[in-house]
């Protein structure tokens, strides 16, 4: 009795951690009159693309989508690099000033992202950087703190002894790096690629704050303009919202094991 | 590793030194190129902005010509302006509705979920799946979901006999509605995180106390809850920080509204510094900001160290 108690309550949480998204996916194929007169449950019939064909062509879908993949796919290319590489040089090199700087690393993690924005974007302004790709891609690019502190943790888990086995035939610290940590590291590396894109595609401040034209209008700003403007227009902004989500959840499906353990390993120092 | 140096044949004692000196020269300055490109965005896009922050809210500009120099007068005008006092209010009030909501809904299902069943796995996914949401997506599904006509909400408590509230444009319902995609969004996350606290307890504790005859509500409070502490503190720092930092759900679905119902800090500085280009008032109502987060986590680092985990290993 108590067991079947507790499987219905998790059945309850997982029905409404799904909900939202399958409401959302059925009622982008419903016809716009349907998504206004019938329950959001109920299965779209007949089924119809117009909506997704609509945003298509009359809004740039494409163009948002695009802009969003070179955005998050920069950032996330940057990141896992430049990442790895100063991961390494925290968790296995000593030199003076390491702990220091590690510690102002973290310590930087408290500071609110409001707080940078508005010298960012004088910084972006002095450079000419507004609404061009660089101005977006920039501060994030080179790793940040919480990046780092993820594949540092985890390079220290690597026993030294493979690493000293390579020194003693001869290797440099970038062989080492490249050829016995970075093969033993690819869950953490997916991990932080996956959080990193998935982070960057969400983004809606910075893309607010340091671009407005359309050449690089990513698909936050653009789904959220197309609400501006089609407030009750459900039909169309829910089948935006569906293909603003879609790329999140193939990714998700095909990294969810790593995300999983890696936000389980998040509390756990 | 600072002994890369080869074994081969032996060296005088002064070469030796010389040697340890080059290698170790070598490796610190290895050490720097390899941390050169991230130290250089870390000081130019993080620290240097930090700094210029705080410098910025001594000034008044806005964006074009010189800026002058205004001392602590943007300071002034905020703590005398009633909408940034809203609009601090409305912050705790966003951030009190989200924790403690969040923090024990992820508990309870850690607990249920803290044991050998069929499916865990799988659930555990399932609880996951919103976390990666894009939250300018969810505003826009969640001002749908609560829409007063065609909205699930209010056609479910229309089943029921209920007429439900206009949600989004009822000063009284419009945090709530805004809060709950937050719970929403990160209670599976949180959730994750306090059962891999939960798994690391030794069992040999429940099973001890179980002998001395105690109850599981007992057990909960005197093992669970202790062990759990610093899980439960990383949480509670980390996602209170987050959430003092709403915007996404707030520009999408009501811009502040209704009459500054949902006027959080976040939005107001973004007002003030990229619609108004007010960048030194901006800039002072950040540090605000900044300093409400730090004074909150460090209240929580207070409140948790006073209460020491007993060490088991």
């Amino acid at each position: 009795m108590k067991r079947v108690a507790l499987y219905l309550a998790l059945l309850a949480g997982a029905v409404v951690s799904v909900a939202p998204y399958l409401m959302t996916l059925n009622s982008a194929f419903k016809e716009p009159a349907q998504v206004l007169t019938t329950p959001a449950w109920e299965p779209a019939f007949p089924l119809t693309f117009d909506n997704f064909a609509q945003v298509w062509s009359e809004y740039d879908m494409a163009g948002f989508l695009l802009h969003s993949l070179v955005y998050a796919g920069a950032v996330t290319a940057g990141q896992v690099v430049f990442s790895t590489m100063a991961a390494y040089a925290f968790g296995r090199m000593s030199f003076p000033g390491r702990d220091a700087l590690f510690w102002g690393y973290l310590a930087t993690m408290m500071v609110p992202q409001i707080v940078t924005l508005v010298p960012l974007f004088l910084i972006m302004r002095e450079f000419g950087l507004i609404d061009t790709y660089l101005g977006l891609i920039l501060p994030t690019a080179f790793g940040t703190p919480y990046g780092i502190f993820l594949v540092r943790q985890y390079f220290r888990t690597i026993p030294r002894d493979l690493e000293s086995a390579a020194r003693i035939d001869g290797a440099g610290t970038l062989t080492v790096l490249v050829r016995v940590l970075l093969p033993l590291s690819r869950p953490i590396l997916a991990t932080l690629a996956t959080i990193t894109f998935i982070t960057t595609w969400n983004t809606l401040l910075w893309p607010l704050i340091v671009t407005n034209g359309d050449a690089t209008r990513v698909v936050t700003l653009g789904i959220s303009a197309l609400k501006g403007q089609y407030s009750s227009q459900y039909h169309l902004i829910l089948a935006a919202a569906a293909l603003a989500l879609l790329p999140l959840i193939v990714i998700f499906l095909l990294f969810q094991r790593h995300i999983v353990r890696s936000i389980a390993l998040t509390g756990l120092k | 590793m600072i002994d890369n140096i080869p074994y081969d044949r032996p060296v005088p004692g002064h070469r030796r030194a010389e040697r340890r000196l080059a290698a170790r020269v070598r490796t610190v300055a290895e050490a720097y190129a390899l941390l050169a490109p991230s130290l250089a965005g870390f000081l130019l896009f993080l620290v240097a902005p930090i700094f210029g922050v705080a410098a910025l809210s001594l000034f008044d500009w806005n964006l074009m010509g010189a800026p002058s120099f205004v001392g602590l007068d943007n300071y002034r005008e905020l703590a005398a302006d009633p909408e940034v006092w809203r609009a601090v209010l409305n912050t705790i009030y966003y951030v009190v509705l989200n924790i403690p909501a969040q923090t024990v809904l992820a508990l309870l299902l850690a607990l249920a979920l803290n044991r050998r069943m069929r499916g865990g796995k799988a659930l555990r996914v399932v609880f996951v799946l919103p976390w990666m949401a894009m939250p300018v997506a969810l505003g826009i599904i969640w001002s749908w979901v609560f829409d007063p006509r065609y909205g699930v909400v209010n056609q479910v408590l229309g089943m029921v006999g209920i007429d439900g509230p206009n949600w989004l444009t009822d000063p009284a319902w419009a945090m709530p509605v805004i809060a709950s995609v937050n719970v929403w969004q990160y209670t599976g996350y949180t959730m994750l995180i306090l059962l891999a606290g939960l798994q690391a307890i030794p069992h040999t504790l429940y099973e001890a106390a179980a002998i001395d005859g105690t109850t599981p509500v007992q057990r909960f409070f005197t093992i669970t809850l202790p062990l759990l502490r610093p899980s439960l503190f990383f949480v509670l720092v980390t996602n209170t920080i987050g959430s003092f930092q709403i915007f996404d759900t707030v520009f999408v679905m009501t811009q502040g509204g209704p009459g500054g119902a949902t006027d959080v800090l976040n939005f107001h500085i973004y007002q003030q510094g990229f619609q108004l280009f007010r960048s030194g008032y901006a800039s002072a109502l950040a540090m605000v900001l900044f300093a409400l987060i730090l004074l909150v986590t460090a209240a929580q680092f207070l409140y948790f160290r006073k209460r020491t985990v007993y060490d088991f290993s």
